[in-house]
């Protein structure tokens, strides 16, 4: 009876190459990152609240790589994170207000510590994409037995496409659907975007992509 | 024949459903119960409630009803009764003279707290208090809890152990014993029912009947439940400040310390630690995975096991007195050895045990919980079909009350009577040859009324 349940998984990756999110500011500086993270936070509460069992992962993609926000490599887990983690002064749940302050704190570093060289200022999203799909591979290993785990990849999209990553991001879709779990990108009323999301247009709901332009 | 009384654990729904409107609205004003309630919904509830969220008008019915497909409609419907019946949401008139569904304000505003933030806190943190000096890990309080677990259970088997005034009473009033004048309580049907149960079950059905005797001692049903509620999404291994806590609740948390729901080092100690009992306990009677540690064998230190052999024999690798009591149960002891005990399951073991209260199903689900952690459950289809088997042979015979009409003068005065009975339906058996028929004891009186007029007129 204990290892009935299913585990839900929620894979956020979101786009926080600088370069756009800078633009974006001088556009429409109601609009930045940090209401762009307040909102996936949101979210990730909004899952983890759902029910005891659904987990969550972050993962930020920038123009030189891409970086588990949570649950963080500095973190010790889910019992006794108490010393470092400071709890919630306020009513939000206690593991929700751990994992936001953990997440505020990792997008803070690595803010702080990218280096944009004047070469490459795309943001590598299929390098992120396919780590939350290995991600979510091992978490599927580490199953106890008769415990199934239902993953889905939300894909928060800033910056504009780049013809270079093109092959890439097609194989980590192409690999996504060879486990068996299908795609349905969310689509905005660019052109471009028309044709991307025409491509990878399957069945189903494994990745969904928001796209922010 | 003594009927037996089968041990029911509602969920947490039903309880709710069963408190006073007022009592639900100021429940509703505590985050950690809204989010308590809101996870055990069923999933289409969930979702509904978490599209209606963050609007503050309310939606037509006809639109919420659009959220789901022309089959599923039964499911629909489910869930706006589980909804209404919890009063999350209330039906509103809507300007175009619509019927429209709002959230129930209060609930909304706790819920969104819950996941956004703002509002008051829930409970002081300890890092007023500085660190713990005697700070405890997390394997000491899992054996602590587990350990004043026992003392209950055992003490219910009948083994010495010391347990409070307070708790015996609580156990004697939820019916699990039952005490005669002046001798010491002894366990009933209900509380053989209630030891096979796993923890978790056993956890809620307790605190459901320590909620209903709370209103007698004087406590605030409100307070406490809250409180239960966010000791259930507190974190395994924090300490958490009594500040700020009034008489009643302090009262509350002594029982739990005895329970082993808390751990707190001195009775005046200004810290406490919840365990993984109390963790569970927003689980409630469908257990999580967060329990699979618990479910393992409910009350033994070590992680004992139980073989169970095609021979109906029992053997059972454990040194717990909880778990060789239980075996001892519904099976014949054998042999006792430093760390095995050998029964045999026989029909009349089985059947006393049945006698007892127990059914077939409990006993098995109560193997099955003992070997989770193991690959494969092991118990053979001939033992499993064999115990339902005995225990339907008690059920081969069923006692109907009845009048007994004989003696009848003649075949016509039979059949008459016979179809006014029939046509009252109040006959239960006849024999047209031997001229004899049996009416139940409410149709009598009709039946007999007849058959004087009957009788008058011929």
């Amino acid at each position: 009876m204990a290892s009935e349940d299913e585990i839900n998984l929620l894979v956020i990756v979101v786009d926080v190459n600088p370069i756009w999110w800078g633009q974006q500011a001088q556009r429409d500086p109601q609009f930045t990152l940090s209401k762009c993270m307040d909102a996936v936070m949101v979210m990730g509460n909004a899952h983890m609240a759902m029910a005891r069992t659904n987990k969550l992962a972050v993962i930020a993609s920038h123009c030189q790589g891409s970086h588990f926000l949570y649950p963080s490599k500095s973190w010790s887990g889910e019992d006794g994170g108490g010393n470092d983690v400071s709890s919630s002064g306020d009513g939000k749940y206690e593991l929700l207000s751990a994992a936001n302050n953990l997440i505020v704190e990792e997008i803070r570093n690595i803010m702080s510590k990218i280096e944009v060289t004047g070469n490459s200022t795309d943001t590598l999203l299929a390098g992120s994409l396919a780590k939350a799909l290995c991600y979510i591979h091992r978490l599927t290993k580490e199953l106890e037995v008769g415990q199934e785990i239902k993953s889905r990849i939300l894909v928060v999209k800033a910056a504009e496409d780049c013809a270079l990553q093109y092959m890439n991001f097609m194989n980590v879709i192409f690999a996504a659907q060879k486990q068996d779990c299908l795609q349905n990108p969310a689509t905005t009323d660019s052109q471009a975007q028309k044709e991307e999301t025409e491509t990878t247009n399957v069945m189903g709901d494994f990745f969904v992509f928001v796209f922010l332009y | 024949m003594k009927l037996r009384v089968q041990l029911q654990c509602k969920n947490l729904h039903e309880y709710l459903k069963e408190l006073s409107p007022e009592i639900l609205d100021r429940l509703y004003n505590h985050p950690a119960t809204c989010l308590a309630v809101y996870r055990e919904l069923p999933s289409l509830a969930k979702n509904y409630v978490m599209r209606m969220l963050f609007l503050d008008q309310p939606l037509p019915q006809a639109a919420v009803a659009l959220w789901v497909k022309k089959d599923s409609q039964k499911d629909h419907d489910e869930c706006v009764s589980v909804l209404a019946g919890l009063r999350l949401w209330h039906s509103q008139q809507l300007q175009g003279g619509l019927q429209g569904y709002i959230l129930n304000p209060v609930f909304k505003d706790n819920l969104r707290t819950a996941l956004l933030g703002g509002g008051r806190a829930w409970a002081d943190e300890g890092s007023t208090l500085g660190p713990d000096r005697h700070a405890r890990d997390i394997e000491s309080l899992d054996r602590y809890a587990m350990e004043r677990w026992e003392i209950i259970l055992q003490f219910m088997v009948g083994s010495p152990s010391a347990v409070s005034q307070d708790l015996a009473q609580l156990l004697v009033q939820a019916g699990l014993m039952k005490s005669e004048a002046g001798e010491a309580p002894y366990i009933t049907s209900a509380g053989f029912q209630f030891l096979l149960l796993d923890t978790a079950s056993q956890l809620w059905y307790f605190t459901l009947q320590y909620l209903k005797t709370a209103q007698s001692r004087g406590m605030d049903l409100v307070e406490i439940l809250s409180f239960l509620f966010q000791l259930s999404f507190s974190s395994l291994g924090r300490d958490y400040s009594v500040e700020g806590m009034s008489e009643s609740l302090l009262t509350f948390l002594q029982h739990l310390r005895e329970f082993g729901l808390v751990f707190q080092r001195k009775r005046k100690s200004r810290r406490y630690y919840p365990t993984r009992l109390a963790i569970t306990l927003a689980a409630g009677v469908a257990s999580s995975s967060s329990s699979s540690n618990l479910a393992s064998s409910p009350g033994t230190g070590d992680a004992g096991f139980i073989v169970v052999e095609t021979n109906y024999r029992i053997y059972a690798y454990t040194n717990s007195e909880l778990q060789i009591a239980l075996v001892a149960l519904f099976s014949e002891m054998l042999y006792r050895f430093p760390n095995v005990v050998v029964a045999q399951l026989t029909r009349e073991s089985v059947q006393q045990a049945i006698a007892n209260g127990i059914t077939a199903q409990q006993v098995l689900l109560h193997w099955a919980h003992l070997h989770t952690k193991n690959s494969t459950p092991v118990l053979p289809p001939t033992i499993t079909d064999q115990i339902r088997l005995w225990e339907l042979e008690r059920d081969r015979l069923q006692f109907t009350e009845g009048v007994l009409y004989n003696q009848f003068l003649s075949q016509a005065d039979f059949e008459v009577l016979r179809d006014r009975a029939q046509g009252l339906g109040c006959l239960v058996w006849q024999d047209v040859a031997h001229r004899v028929m049996v009416v139940t004891p409410q149709g009598h009186s009709e039946v007999k009324r007849f058959w004087k007029r009957q009788r008058s007129h011929t």
